[in-house]
């Protein structure tokens, strides 16, 4: 073992030289003067690079002494400000999902793009390479930020390099709409964000988060409350929260897929950190625990974004914008464990160990969420840049043609689906469990509300469960619906490459977490200031998982272990094959399928709008069809020549709450614009009544 | 609080399971033919029809991936293995953890998922109406049978079979609530959709209108289509186990004794017995709901399921 000191060194040194590479990516840029190729080569290295150096930055301060803070000083940009960035076991953990995620998406970014799009010039190449390794580096930094400042450049940084990713493969004006209202979202959450931390660094008349700490420690309880929410506002925004998720699906889906990856597995994690470091951090009482609305109104908004995203997500047939309104689902389930956490913190009676479990469930989910998203978005990737269709109903029969990407986006499917023995089921079990516990050590009201959000979890995994049997039933299987899908090829090696890598995370987190709960012992002990992951949740030994020490009676705590199920379906499967060849050998032939007697072709495979159209008529509240159906008929009603059917499943929030709001400010500017009449003294006088009232109503708050 | 399950016995009851799961389909369709009337074929039957499958040839459809052969393999296993969790001679948990409840839901989802995925593969508009019908209901019914599950699970303060029962022990009848009587009205309701039984689906028919299970094994054949029916006769007699451990954990045994093994037997056989006897009445006596009439009806099983887990809880 190395000592601390060369140790602490050596991780300082990799956090810098992690800023290097992706400095050094960002420049090769300058290469498209010469080749855009190699620019584009060149920056995916570098990005690669900077991830692996993250990955080892973030497991040797995961794996090194619990407890210990990396600091280091930044140089002076601003006189009145001292930057700083810090690593602690918080910043780590997401540190590690960033990268986990970046070391695929870089391997299989440069694939991607040429095969994608191979007219692009030099001038896009470039821009994407800069784009990409700026929006990782800023990724990464949010999360290493000492100080506010930081914290916030960081911040847009990732905002505007995203923007600039989603905007660049601009063919039809839609990405540019879609990038448009992301930065209008994206900035307002950013404008609360500014309002919280500037009413911390007022107080604490500097910008480091230590100061920040202090500063709030004074705070009385409605500003706290109210910072927290702008807090909330802001990062809720960014993380695609419902109602904030409208900019989510339209922007996701138009970014480069490996960054519509990092997008969705990723940009949203960072905002579910600055909501951690928030509540449990910064703004954290003393020795209190947090007001119950804080844990409250973040486990209501977690249930509601978890129900709503799978719904909206289920009657998508743009393949990646499914895959995005699945990211708005599972922030939701994410959200629902932090919610909890926080609903528990210092609530319980004995140990704590109960928020370590909720707190746990949801950062699991989260490494979870971002590797199997990941993948997804990857598969969906490479079918798009071999056929150039993202709309499902075009695809189909891909399973003979691209094997690796729909056994990988099978594995993926899985995985999100919340089944065994994948990693999915296994944050979603711990998430119940920790509901389960936590309404038991409530009781009354508050436990029937958490018990309620179980259920509403149990009905977003089966709701998941249909979404991707049609997202791969249809876009994998029966026979291709159209030329595109026909001459499909399988992508190339460095893209199945990445894909792989996102598939094993998948299956060595489904199948031997307990190791895994080593790396989360430093965030949640630091946060709660309790016990760690593993001392709670593998309590009985790394294969075991189990919700130890909770039950406040002692009595059998419920144990589960992935790696013995995984290894009895192995055995089973084995078993069952020897039965799936037969009791002996008899004849196998292949044949059409029966299409009562019919020809069979295409457009007898289900589709995807027929398959989800029950759950449509079921949940037809929460959806606001609209169908229309013009028939074409000869002469008479009775002979029908054609039939156009279009039918749109309208997003609530869109219509509730967006298109009033839209209709409210035109409304109010076509008022002003009628009083606009072009004469001075109008305004004059106007702005004489402004200040009279303003003095009026500062006169009357100073007495 | 009884002694742990070795894993030998869980090994041993999993197969148990397995080996029985065609008989009490048979004695289903015994039953339904005694109650209308027919004589019907014997409750052997199943087995037979398994073992007729498993000696056949395969036509399979040449539109399909190479998934296809896989999908009644892993099917089977994921039921299978959902089979291991449930406790039928004995209670108490197993010696070495293997998984709760949720995880036996989540194991029978698995297999659920691969049936609907593989429905798509041949093409046919069949297998699709099938797949979705089946994943319409299955969210819905999910939720509600996790929340049965919640509603025992808080007052036993575990979600894994064996130690549900073993904490409910032998005074369960007396020791039942109001929360366990609306827990137990929501599972036999619950109990039709979970097995794919009229009023929800009919296992009896391959007419397009009715369907929705049997739609999706149209296009597999022989053996493969031999480990489908073996998957969902292992499924129904899980459900069932699932259900009478439950709520009627009487007559699992205490110690290791082979007596008291044999009279955990005999009392499972008995309650799988009666909740299939239920499953017969219901089938015989009930018509099939129309499709969009079923959300509907599990609403019954939901109300239930809500109320006991509130009075469970409040």
């Amino acid at each position: 073992m190395i000592n601390f000191a060369t140790n602490q060194e050596l991780l300082l040194t990799g956090t810098l030289l992690m800023a290097a590479c992706y400095g050094a990516g960002a420049l090769s840029s300058l290469l498209a003067w010469w080749s855009g190729r190699l620019a584009l080569g060149m920056g995916h290295l570098a990005a690669l690079a900077g991830a692996v150096v993250g990955l080892g930055v973030s497991l040797g301060v995961l794996l090194g002494d619990p407890g210990r803070t990396l600091t280091q000083p930044l140089p002076v940009l601003f006189p009145f400000a001292r930057l700083s960035l810090s690593v602690d076991g918080l910043s780590a953990y997401f540190l590690l999902v960033i990268s986990l995620v970046a070391v695929a998406a870089a391997i299989y970014g440069p694939a991607y793009l040429r095969a994608h799009s191979p007219d692009a010039g030099p001038a896009r190449q470039a821009a994407q390479a800069v784009a990409l390794n700026v929006f990782l580096g800023c990724m990464a930094f949010v999360c290493c930020a000492g100080d506010a400042l930081t914290f916030m450049l960081c911040w847009e940084g990732m905002t505007l390099a995203s923007y600039v990713l989603v905007v660049s493969d601009d063919r039809d004006g839609e990405n540019a709409r879609a990038g448009l209202l992301y930065m209008v979202m994206a900035h307002g959450g950013m404008a609360l964000l500014l309002v919280a931390f500037l009413a911390l660094t007022e107080r604490a008349g500097a910008f480091d988060f230590a100061a920040l700490r202090a500063a709030a420690g004074g705070l009385d309880g409605a500003t706290r409350t109210t910072l927290f929410f702008l807090a909330l506002g802001g990062f809720a925004t960014k993380a695609g929260v419902v109602p904030l998720h409208v900019w989510l699906p339209r922007a996701h889906p138009a970014a480069p897929s490996h960054v519509s990856a990092l997008m969705s597995g990723v940009m949203l994690k960072v905002a579910i950190y600055g909501i951690l470091r928030f509540a449990f951090d910064l703004l954290a009482p003393a020795a209190e625990p947090l007001p119950s609305s804080w844990g409250w109104t973040v486990l209501v908004v977690g249930t509601t974004s978890a129900v709503l995203g799978v719904l909206y997500a289920l009657q998508q047939h743009d393949l990646k914008r499914l895959l995005a309104f699945h990211s708005v689902e599972n922030i939701g389930i994410i959200l629902i464990g932090v919610g909890l956490a926080m609903i528990l913190w210092r609530r319980e009676v004995a140990g704590g160990a109960l928020a370590t479990v909720a707190l746990t469930a949801a950062l699991l989910h989260t490494v979870n969420h971002a590797a199997f998203k990941g993948l997804l978005f990857l598969g969906a990737g490479s079918v798009l840049c071999r056929t150039h269709v993202r709309n499902m109903e075009e695809l189909g029969g891909l399973a003979r043609r691209m094997p690796w990407t729909a056994g990988l986006f099978l594995l993926g499917a899985v995985a999100i689906s919340a089944l065994p023995p994948l990693n999915g089921f296994v944050s979603e079990w711990l998430t119940f469990q920790a509901l389960l516990d936590g309404a038991s050590h409530f009781r009354g009201p508050a436990g029937l509300g958490i018990v309620f959000s179980a259920a509403m979890l149990a009905l977003t995994g089966g709701l998941a469960a249909a979404c991707f049997a049609k997202a791969f039933g249809v876009t994998f299987l029966g026979r291709p619906r159209t030329p595109h899908a026909e001459h499909a090829t399988e992508a190339p090696p460095s893209m199945i490459a990445g894909m792989v890598w996102l598939g094993a995370v998948c299956v060595a987190l489904g199948v031997a977490p307990g190791y895994a709960m080593r790396l989360l012992d430093a965030p949640t002990a630091e946060l709660l200031h309790g016990p760690g992951a593993s001392a709670v949740v593998t309590a009985r030994g790394p294969l075991v998982l189990s919700a130890a020490a909770l039950t406040p009676s002692g009595t059998d705590a419920t144990a589960i272990s992935m790696t013995m199920v995984a290894a009895l379906i192995i055995a089973l499967t084995a078993m069952a094959w020897v039965l799936r060849r037969g009791l002996r050998r008899a004849p196998q032939r292949g044949a059409p399928t029966w299409t009562c007697g019919m020809g069979p072709t295409a457009r007898f495979d289900y589709t995807a709008t027929a398959f989800a159209k029950p759950l449509r008529l079921v949940f037809a509240t929460l959806y606001h069809l609209r169908r229309e159906v013009i028939r074409e008929t000869a002469g008479t009603p009775y002979v029908v020549r054609r039939i156009h059917y279009t039918g749109e499943v309208m997003d609530l929030a869109e219509t509730q709450i967006y298109h009033r709001v839209e209709r409210g400010i035109s409304g109010l500017s076509q008022a002003i614009r009628a009083r606009s009449t072009g004469r001075i003294h109008g305004y004059i006088a106007f702005v004489l009544g402004a200040l009279f009232v303003a003095l009026l109503l500062f006169g009357v708050g100073q007495r | 609080m009884t002694g742990e399950r070795p894993l030998t016995l869980v090994l041993l009851e999993m197969t148990l399971l397995v080996l029985l799961g065609p008989l009490v389909t048979g004695t289903i369709q015994k039953l339904k033919a005694l109650l209308q009337c027919r004589q019907g074929a014997g409750i052997l039957q199943p087995y037979h029809d398994i073992i007729k499958l498993l000696r056949k040839g395969t036509v399979q459809a040449d539109t399909t991936s190479g998934f296809f052969r896989s999908i009644p393999v892993v099917v089977l296993a994921a039921t299978v293995a959902a089979g291991a969790l449930v406790p039928v001679v004995r209670a108490g948990p197993p010696a070495f953890p293997l998984g709760d409840a949720l995880m036996l839901l989540g194991l029978l989802a698995l297999a659920r998922f691969l049936t609907a995925v593989g429905a798509f593969d041949a093409g046919g508009a069949f297998g699709g109406m099938g797949a979705s019908r089946e994943m319409t209901i299955a969210p819905l019914v999910e939720p509600v049978l996790m929340m049965v599950v919640f509603s025992t699970a808080v007052a036993a303060g575990t979600t894994e079979l064996g130690a549900l029962a073993a904490h409910r022990g032998a005074s369960w009848i007396f020791a039942w609530r109001a929360a366990d009587f609306l827990g137990f009205a929501a599972m036999l309701v619950l109990l039709p959709a979970e097995t794919g039984r009229i009023p929800v689906d009919n296992p009896d028919t391959h007419l397009e209108l009715t369907m929705l299970h049997e739609g999706m094994l149209l296009e597999h054949s022989g053996p493969g289509l031999g480990c489908m029916m073996l998957a969902s006769h292992t499924r129904q007699i899980v459900t069932l186990g699932l259900v009478s451990a439950l709520f009627f954990p009487v007559g699992l045994a205490d110690g290791a004794g082979v007596t008291g093994l044999l009279l955990g037997a005999g009392a499972f056989a008995a309650k799988i017995l009666v909740l299939a006897t239920w499953l017969a009445l219901v089938e015989s006596s009930y018509a099939k709901l129309r499709f969009f009439r079923v959300p509907q009806y599990l609403g019954i099983g939901f109300v239930c399921a809500l109320t006991a887990l509130a009075l469970r809880i409040l």
